[in-house]
């Protein structure tokens, strides 16, 4: 029966929809079918067609297992359907109708309800209970329903009353019939057939009996005519009579149907009990097309009647209170996920029952809430926005104890795994200098999580390395222009990776940067000599490096500072230099011999006297 | 009988004269040798710190050089031997070039000589006569 119940009842649902916007065949798809709790697709078929039908090719069909409703080919997830949870949210929205005029409308309703049950429907307590109708549709929650109960029982008041006339005028008929048949015997009576007087003679009696019966006739024929217009007459009125009940159950039967449809199911209690009321022949069978018809019996497996109906509501009645019942007690255990599942399958078949429709807006917020986190939820995950939706299933997590994270948090992971995984790629594509696999990563990144930071940041490093990379190479331009080997050396990470794809750049980088390695090895040679107290040691160590480089600040200062401090063998093998060159060749080996007295180790003293012993004697 | 007092002269005094005498006899021996001895005594001595500062201006002038041989630079079969000296006094080192004629005079490192000396061109010391001391 329950299966039943969700089967008619998501039918309902959807009917109802589809009677006031739109067909279900142009309801919205609720998204690709993000992961977390939308296995929803919307799958039609191929060749699926419009249907003419009322209820379209195939009778609705509901999995309470999966929650997808399947109808005329196409599936929904009963959760995730716009239209319903555009309604659901607002109901969640509206407050508890709890006011006077709702305790009110209950009253009457239940006033109705309780003098047309089984036992109290005596002729007075319906003709109470008909009075009430029309209070009952004063009140805005109605929508006027009870007023067309009411139309509905009194044409078929109305229809009864005239059945009563067309026997009466029936019983009138049948006395002249009578009176009718009755002339007629004696019309009968009053010509009997003789005997021919013609005696032997045959040919004379054929003629006279002839004539008799011509006579005889004639003198009947008004009574046999009237007769048969009487007859028919009384078969005219008796099918008008069969006809005119059939009419009108089939009237009242699809307005409980259009109730049951709409989900009014208190009007569907109170439509069934007045059809009893006023149907006394006890024939309840649905008299609906074949459509309706297929909704109620493919689930009951029986032939659908107002009794059917009656025990769907009743059924849904309290499912609906069960639901809500549920939805409280979950919510207590902040079980949020459950809580507001039970209140929308609650919400799906019992929206206009009191049970919903009081349940304090304080309650339903929290309900809310979550709906809202988990349809944002599909939407991030549906425009693959996957901080967004790891950040949402974490607030999920700690609202609602049983959300269900792990489907989310799969999807989350394996789709930002993957995305940095090309990241990572491109980014060994960049350095590689290889373009085509950088865009092609790039793009297999931004098609999973078009979001990424890590993406966002990659995207600023390329944009922004053209002009990093155009700045750096000239500035090594201007630096080399400058012989600023020194700037070179110390910014050479720059340097480096601006020249990687440029072979001439590369090239000029890399001899700066081994003149620089030279230029650096002679001063740490020069302080370590000097550690060990060989200025003179020191100074000609980076005199060396000086003669190769002497634009070189750095070993500049160090030389500076060394020829202070080995100023005395500075000064003779300067002035040693100084008479060399001026060809004084005596004078100048003499202070080399005596730089070389001060520093015996000294290669330019060693390199004077040989080179000026040379000039003296050629021939050693 | 009273003893007359002794006239003799202190037999210490008479000591310190002797010792006087003969350490004056020595130190002027050896300097009326070492006189004696130079037989570049006429010459000037070679002005060194001038030498050092500018050579070109005392082209072709003779001095003489008292001084102790420091190495052997190089030497050439034709063109002779060149050695660095140090200067005495001073202790300047100066390269000297000893020519072949005087090759078989034995120069080692150590020895002091006399030297004869004349700048030659480009200011280079040629020994030209040359006496062990």
């Amino acid at each position: 029966m329950k299966n039943f119940t969700h089967a008619v009842c998501a039918g309902l649902m959807l009917l109802a929809l589809r009677a006031g916007a739109q067909g279900p065949g142009s309801l919205p798809p609720s998204g690709e079918g993000g992961p977390p709790t939308a296995p929803v697709n919307n799958t039609a078929a191929p060749a699926a067609k419009p249907s003419d039908s009322f209820l379209g090719k195939d009778v609705p069909s509901f999995d309470p297992g999966t929650e997808i409703f399947t109808w005329d080919g196409k599936n929904w997830n009963v959760n995730d359907n716009r239209l319903f949870q555009a309604r659901f949210e607002k109901y969640l929205n509206a407050a508890e109708e709890t006011g006077t005029d709702d305790k009110n409308y209950q009253q009457i309703i239940a006033e109705i309800l309780d003098k047309l049950a089984p036992g109290n429907a005596t002729t007075e307590n319906v003709d109470e209970a008909f009075r009430l109708l029309p209070k009952a549709s004063n009140y805005e929650i109605d929508a006027r329903l009870c007023d067309a109960l009411a139309d509905a029982v009194y044409s078929a008041w109305r229809s009864q009353d005239a059945s009563e006339r067309l026997a009466h005028a029936n019983d009138g008929l049948d006395e002249e019939r009578k009176k009718i048949e009755w002339n007629a015997q004696m019309e009968a009576s009053e010509h009997p057939l003789d005997a021919p007087p013609g005696g032997k003679n045959k040919d004379v009696s054929a003629q006279w009996a002839k004539n008799e019966q011509l006579k005889r006739d004639a003198g009947m024929a008004p009574y046999v005519q009237r007769l048969a217009e009487v007859n028919a007459l009384l078969k005219a009125n008796e099918l008008k009579n069969e006809v005119s009940a059939v009419q009108m159950k089939i009237e009242f039967q699809a307005l409980i149907v259009q109730f049951f449809l709409q989900r009014r199911f208190q009007h569907v209690l109170m439509a069934t009990r007045f059809y009893r009321a006023v149907f006394t022949d006890g024939d309840t069978q649905l008299r609906v097309s074949k459509e309706a018809k297929d909704l109620f019996a493919s689930s009951s497996g029986m032939p659908p009647t107002v009794g059917t109906l009656d025990a769907a509501a009743n059924e849904v009645i309290r499912d609906a209170r069960e639901g809500v019942e549920a939805y409280t007690f979950l919510l207590q255990q902040n079980e949020l996920e459950s809580a507001t599942k039970r209140l929308a399958e609650a919400f799906m078949t019992g929206e206009y029952l009191p049970e919903l429709r009081t349940l304090p807006r304080e309650k339903k917020r929290k309900a809310l809430e979550f709906t809202q986190k988990t349809d944002q939820l599909i939407s991030a995950i549906d425009v693959k926005d996957y901080a967004l939706a790891a950040d949402l299933v974490d607030q999920l997590k700690q609202t609602a104890k049983d959300f269900d994270y792990s489907k989310p948090k799969a999807a989350i992971e394996t789709a930002t795994t993957v995305s940095d995984m090309h990241i990572a790629k491109a980014k060994n594509a960049a350095v590689s200098g290889d373009r085509q696999t950088l865009e092609e990563e790039l793009k297999a990144a931004t098609e999973i999580w078009p979001t990424n930071p890590a993406l966002k940041s990659m995207t600023e490093m390329i944009f922004s390395q053209g002009d990093v990379q155009q700045k750096a190479l000239l500035d090594f331009d201007q630096l080399l222009s400058q012989h600023n080997y020194r700037q070179i050396y110390d910014d050479k990470l720059r340097f480096i990776a601006a020249a990687a794809l440029d072979p001439v750049r590369r090239d000029q980088l890399k001899k700066v940067l081994d003149n620089m390695e030279i230029i650096e090895g002679a001063i740490i040679r020069a302080n370590e000599i000097a550690k060990q107290g060989d200025s003179a040691g020191a100074w000609e160590s980076v005199e060396v490096a000086f003669a190769q480089f002497p634009d070189d600040n750095k070993l500049n200062q160090v030389r500076a500072d060394l020829t202070t401090e080995a100023a005395d063998f500075v000064r003779t093998l300067r002035t040693a230099q100084e008479l060399e060159q001026k060809d004084q060749v005596g004078s100048s080996l003499a202070w080399y011999l005596k730089a070389q007295k001060i520093y015996p180790r000294s290669n330019y003293a060693q390199e004077g006297i040989t080179r000026l012993v040379k000039k003296i004697l050629p021939e050693t | 009988m009273p003893r007359r007092a002794s006239s003799s002269v202190n037999p210490f005094w008479t000591l310190g004269a002797v010792v006087v005498i003969l350490a004056a006899s020595i130190a002027g021996g050896y300097f009326l040798y070492s006189f004696v001895s130079d037989p570049f005594r006429t010459l000037e001595p070679l002005d060194v710190a001038s030498y050092l500062e500018n050579s070109s201006s005392m082209r072709q002038n003779v001095y003489k050089l008292n001084c102790t041989v420091d190495n052997q630079l190089a030497w050439s079969p034709s063109a002779g031997r060149l050695f660095s000296v140090e200067t005495d006094p001073g202790g300047d080192i100066l390269p000297v070039l000893v020519p072949a004629k005087l090759n078989d005079v034995n120069i080692q490192k150590g020895q002091r000589f006399f030297l004869r000396i004349i700048v030659g061109d480009k200011g280079i010391l040629h020994v030209e006569g040359l006496r062990k001391v």
